[in-house]
């Protein structure tokens, strides 16, 4: 993969600070709001476990590999690192698993519904 | 350690006008894909609909369930695609 189709986000891949406390919902925090920055600022961002060069689950690894069938650059999360990177992302989308696709700060949806409108044409039309 | 047909009758019970298939397809309780109708995903888009099934299980999904793969759809798209 060329390094254009992997646009690393610093703030997200930091060490996590001493003693992380999950902050109490709808509070802002550093971590919520650079998550919803970074979904601004990219028009494809993919929050996923691993990397696209090295998936750690195999739903992310499946929805990396659409989107490669694509061939749209995208950004990529990784959310392992931090914990709360996951919960933090899952209080903004609604969404509980991994991946999450969003497109135009938008969320398109997991693993499923990602396949299901490469299967249909959808994705490639909500991509253009 | 939840059966399949435990996940199926939870989503049938709390989703209105739901039928659900599910499948435990490693056979060790934590991986799960369901196939859902529900009128009441009618006018609703996927991700919203894949919501409606996510809240019945709240922190169990990424919890006790690793992963619940769905597909969903209203009854009126049955025919349509």
């Amino acid at each position: 993969m060329s390094a254009s189709q992997f646009d690393p986000i610093p703030m997200l891949q930091s060490e996590p600070d001493p003693a992380p406390a999950p902050s109490p919902e709808g509070e802002a925090s550093p971590i919520r709001e650079a998550i919803a920055q970074a979904i601004s600022e990219h028009r494809v961002i993919l929050f996923m476990k691993g990397t696209p060069e090295a998936p750690a689950c195999g739903f992310s690894a499946r929805t990396v590999a659409v989107l490669q069938a694509l061939e749209v650059p995208f950004a990529a999360v990784d959310i392992l690192p931090d914990p709360r990177i996951r919960q933090e992302l899952s209080a903004i989308s609604s969404w509980p698993t991994i991946p999450q696709l969003f497109v135009g700060g938008e969320l398109i949806g997991g693993c499923d519904i990602v396949t299901e409108m490469y299967e249909t044409g959808e994705l490639e039309q909500a991509l253009a | 350690m939840p059966s399949a047909e435990d996940i199926k009758q939870r989503i049938e019970a709390a989703i209105a006008g739901a039928r659900a298939e599910v499948e435990d397809y490693t056979g060790g309780g934590d991986h799960f894909r369901a196939t859902v109708t529900a009128t009441a995903f009618d006018g609703l888009s996927r991700v919203e609909q894949h919501r409606l099934v996510y809240a019945v299980f709240g922190d169990e999904v990424g919890g006790a369930i690793h992963a619940l793969a769905l597909r969903t759809q209203a009854p009126a798209e049955i025919h349509t695609h």
